[in-house]
């Protein structure tokens, strides 16, 4: 802590322990899947198959026709039997393509294997590229992009932070596959010409950086490093200022650095080595208000109402339903939204209220902004509406990762504030 | 099944406005508890009923107050009362006033600090001053006199700047100082009188200490105008060529509430600066104008003042640092920097233009003098009734001298005893004629008019003297009001002179 600046970061309480405990559950998808046609913010889509078309898992079955070109896969083997619009985890309805699972998981893998280190830096990016590898931490940006450049890239940076509290699905990947992990490590390492790959993993989880530190014993110029237990230190931002030290503008490659998930790592690995797109993920079900919390593996597409039953239901009557973890998800008021590519986890608390009182101006959601914003004072020239206040106070630089809203004494919303500041902002400069 | 819809986050941290309103609630409780234990040592049980009244008033108008407001404004009154922590401001305001104050007094200064302080301006979080601040300086602007017959001494504030112009550089003044506000270890503890609250330095700063581990506080604050009310003092100090010049700042520190603002009132998260780079400034600047007002204005209350004026510059300190906090480092830096070197140099300014207090020569106390050949005393009558050799080279002469019972007796208008004089032992060295010792043997003289010849510090000052050569004494303040019987003590000497020469 210095003198002029907060700790720009907070310990939470992670409640790992609910659900870091025992095997991966595994749920098979049910009579039906309802695969998201979004990616990346867009929802437009060339559909490339038609009602009662066949398709296995791997089938191509749609591309984003947006700013880039990202393809959708199915996650089982069945029938597609149309389209319908339900609530995405992003709280927006979404298109979603449905196919009768036929149970059987015929799979046909989309891609040819390629060996990461015979192939050219260019032919891995290109390869990246088809796969449509997307974050998969929770932003869900086409990855390739980040390789493209020819910056000099000194530290490539693999988050298994897992810095939002509840979650453990990257605990649990780097605990069971992280020698594939590890192949789509060197991987992006050889893509990024990264002087050095470091795996960050919260200090607090030192089982999970000893069996890190002996898997990579051997390999020249990857490391682990561990990473002080706050929040939002999974935030690219945080991270590079815990690692590099060094503050960047836009994006961390000003700063010498790639980062990336640990899961992005895995899932290029299996497409790299299986030949597999990204069609199955680990989600954890956690939070108070569910009878066992675990960590469930499944087809992208699955309900999430599926998902709860097989973690023994709810546990109190009022909840709420997160896509994601409690900072940053979102609380969806019905169970029928399914499992996209970055859904890393769904919480479920029970619904206790606050009072609110008036800000007392106590500072504290300043001192804890990753960003270094002042979230009081955003929200107050939100109220008022004053744009140029709202201009200089950087409001679109907030990344909503809830802090300010977390520390806040008098319980008052503030992320929501300066998420409507923003709001306000982006609509003038449309 | 019901799934409640919530803007994200959906976790809280456990710390909530309430909480830390109650533990600052705690705090003050430790400090007022300290002020009724040393009252209640100190002067007794009437002082600590005082200071019991004292809070009461307070706390009472403070609750009457809101509660009036919420029900003009129709709103629940308990919860009105519960998020509004007015008490907070009638607990502070009440521990920076002195035992002496009525409760009148306080009450109206309360209402003030509440409804113009704070309702006004649009209730908790709204307000620019300090509310408790602002009741303070009702009080200092109006009510002034306002003080009970509860006697207090000085406090070491207001000796420090009536007497001492808040700087002196003469050791025995310094001596001086030390001894009628009791000494620095006594101001630190916070034995000695004075605000309520404000005394206790290190139990202040005790709870400063906790109040900021626990998040209640920042530390920031207290932490920069403390030191650097301690760094400009220390400034004053050296560049008025002070030697052994350490106490000057630890007596800044001590005194006049410094600490109890620097802990409980300059960290008022309401009316100082959000972010923690305004918060420097802000304390900064508080240290600056405290240490100014204090030997400028050789005011006493320099940190109350202090803490309004940053109070007014609150909204511009937030405004200066509108941007990124990464990005307003360096500006805050450049203020911070420029803030030290312009208090640093008004103090080089300052010493310049301050006296320090010099040693005024020795005031004697109103004397009045009485010679040997003063017509009064020879007309009283005096004998020597006995002399005696006590064999130790000494004689004692046992003299008969009117006094004012013999010369006016019955004659006096409502005064009824007899004619009768006075006598006197009185012991001479035989070798030097020096005066051993003056003893009175019966004094006739009245309670009012004789007793106090008796006693001993005057009769002492004719020892050692040459009863042949004397010819007058002072009567001093011990003994006024007594010139009759002073008088005819003084011709009993005046007798054994006689007899010796
Ligand atoms: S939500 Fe935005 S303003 Fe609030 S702490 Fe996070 S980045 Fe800062
Ligand atoms: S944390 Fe809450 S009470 Fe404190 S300044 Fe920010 S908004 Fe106000």
């Amino acid at each position: 802590m210095s003198l002029l600046l907060g700790p720009m970061h907070h310990h939470i309480p992670g409640h790992k322990d609910l659900s870091e405990h025992g095997e991966i559950l595994e749920v098979k998808a049910g009579k039906q899947v309802f695969i998201p046609l979004y990616a990346s913010h867009s929802t437009k889509f060339d559909i490339l198959v038609k009602e009662g078309d066949h398709v296995c898992v791997g089938t191509l079955l749609a591309k984003c026709s947006d700013r880039m070109v990202i393809p959708i896969y199915s996650s089982v083997s069945g029938t597609v039997t149309g389209i319908s619009k339900i609530m995405h985890m992003t709280l927006k309805p979404v298109d979603h393509i449905v196919i009768e699972n036929d149970g059987k998981m015929e799979t046909k893998p989309p891609f040819h294997p390629l060996d990461y280190q015979k192939a050219s830096r260019e032919e891995l990016i290109a390869f990246m590229k088809d796969a449509g590898m997307i974050g998969l931490g929770g932003a869900g940006f086409p990855t390739y992009m980040k390789y493209q450049g020819n910056q000099e890239v000194k530290k490539l940076i693999i988050n298994a932070v897992e810095c939002e509290p509840y979650i453990t699905d990257d605990l649990k990947l780097v605990e069971q596959h992280f020698d594939l992990a590890l192949t789509g490590i060197l991987a992006m390492k050889k893509m990024a010409q990264a002087q050095e790959a470091v795996i960050a993993i919260k200090k607090s989880h030192s089982s999970h950086l000893q069996l890190v530190e002996t898997a990579v014993a051997n390999i020249n110029g990857v490391s682990v490093v561990s990473v002080p237990d706050v929040y939002p230190m999974g935030w690219e931002r945080v991270l590079v200022r815990q690692i590099m030290k060094k503050e960047y503008n836009r994006l961390p490659i000003e700063a010498g650095a790639i980062v990336n998930n640990v899961t992005t790592a895995y899932a290029f690995a299996n497409a790299l080595v299986n030949g597999m797109p990204f069609v199955k993920r680990t989600v954890t079900i956690s939070g108070n208000a569910i009878k066992n919390p675990q960590n469930v593996s499944c087809p992208l597409g699955v309900p999430a109402s599926e998902l709860i039953e097989a973690c023994g239901g709810y546990t109190y009557d009022d909840v709420k339903l997160i896509a994601g973890g409690p900072m940053m998800g979102k609380t969806i008021v019905n169970d029928k939204f399914v499992v996209d590519r970055h859904m890393n986890a769904i919480t479920v608390l029970a619904n206790r209220p606050y009072d609110s009182v008036a800000c007392l101006r106590c500072g504290q959601c300043c001192d804890v902004c990753p960003a270094g914003l002042q979230p009081v004072r955003i929200a107050q020239a939100g109220k008022i509406k004053d744009k140029a206040m709202m201009e200089k106070l950087h409001a679109l630089d907030c990344v909503e990762c809830g802090l300010c809203t977390y520390i806040c004494p008098s319980r008052l919303d503030v992320t929501e504030n300066v998420r409507k500041a923003k709001r306000q902002l982006t609509l003038a400069k449309k | 099944m019901k799934y409640t819809f919530n803007v994200s986050p959906n976790l809280r941290q456990s710390q909530s406005t309430k909480r830390i309103m109650l533990e600052l609630t705690i705090a003050l409780l430790g400090v007022y508890a300290f002020s009724l234990f040393y009252y209640q040592m100190e002067e007794g049980s009437e002082y600590t009923v005082q200071a019991l009244i004292l809070m009461a008033t307070s706390l009472i108008v403070a609750f009457v107050t809101e509660t009036i407001w919420a029900l003009c404004k129709k709103q629940n009154v308990k919860t009105y009362l519960s998020t509004s922590f007015g008490w907070t401001t009638a607990m502070i305001l009440t521990l920076m006033c002195p035992i002496s104050i009525t409760p009148y007094a306080l009450g109206i200064a309360t209402f003030f600090a509440i409804f113009v302080g704070r309702i006004l301006f649009g209730g908790f979080g709204q307000n620019i001053f300090n509310p408790a601040a602002f009741g303070r300086a009702v009080l200092f602007a109006s009510f002034a006199g306002a003080t009970t017959d509860i006697v207090t001494s000085a406090t070491p504030t207001t000796i420090m700047a009536s007497e001492y112009n808040w700087l002196t550089l003469d050791s025995s003044m310094i001596q001086s100082l030390m001894t009628k506000t009791g000494g620095l270890w006594n101001m630190f503890t916070g034995w000695y009188p004075g605000a309520l609250g404000e005394t206790s330095t290190v139990l202040i700063l005790l709870l400063g200490v906790i109040l900021a581990l626990r998040k209640v506080i920042d530390w920031r604050v207290p932490l920069i105008y403390l030191g650097s009310i301690f760094v400009l003092s220390s400034a004053i100090a050296l560049f008025a060529g002070m030697n052994d010049w350490l106490w000057y700042p630890v007596f800044h520190i001590c005194t006049g509430g410094v600490a109890f603002g620097a802990v409980f009132m300059l960290t008022d998260p309401v009316t100082s600066p959000v972010s923690a780079q305004g918060r420097c400034i802000f304390a900064l600047g508080a240290g600056i104008i405290t240490v100014l007002i204090r030997v400028l204005a050789n005011l006493p209350e320099g940190c109350l003042y202090s803490i309004l004026m940053m109070n007014m510059l609150t909204p511009a300190i937030d405004q200066a640092l509108s941007g990124k906090q990464l990005a307003m480092r360096k500006k805050t830096w450049i203020v911070l920097s420029v803030l030290s070197i312009l208090g640093i140099g008004s103090m080089a300014l300052a010493v310049q233009a301050i006296e320090p207090a010099k040693p005024k020569p020795v005031e004697k106390p109103k004397t009045v003098e009485i010679s040997m050949s003063d017509e009064y005393v020879n007309s009283l009558k005096a004998s020597i009734d006995q002399t005696k050799d006590n064999g130790d080279g000494t004689t004692t002469y046992t003299v008969t001298a009117e006094g004012f019972a013999a010369k006016e007796g019955p004659n006096y208008p409502d005064y009824n005893h007899p004619f009768e004089p006075n006598v006197f032992e009185i012991t001479i060295e035989n070798e030097t004629n020096i005066i051993k010792s003056v003893r009175p043997i019966v004094i006739k003289d009245t309670e009012y008019i004789g007793d106090k010849i008796q006693h001993e510090k005057y009769l002492n000052q004719f020892i050692g003297k040459d009863i042949t050569t004397m010819e007058q004494v002072e009567k001093n303040d011990v003994v006024s009001g007594a010139t009759f019987s002073v008088k005819s003590s003084m011709r009993a000497l005046l007798e054994v002179q006689k007899a010796l020469q």
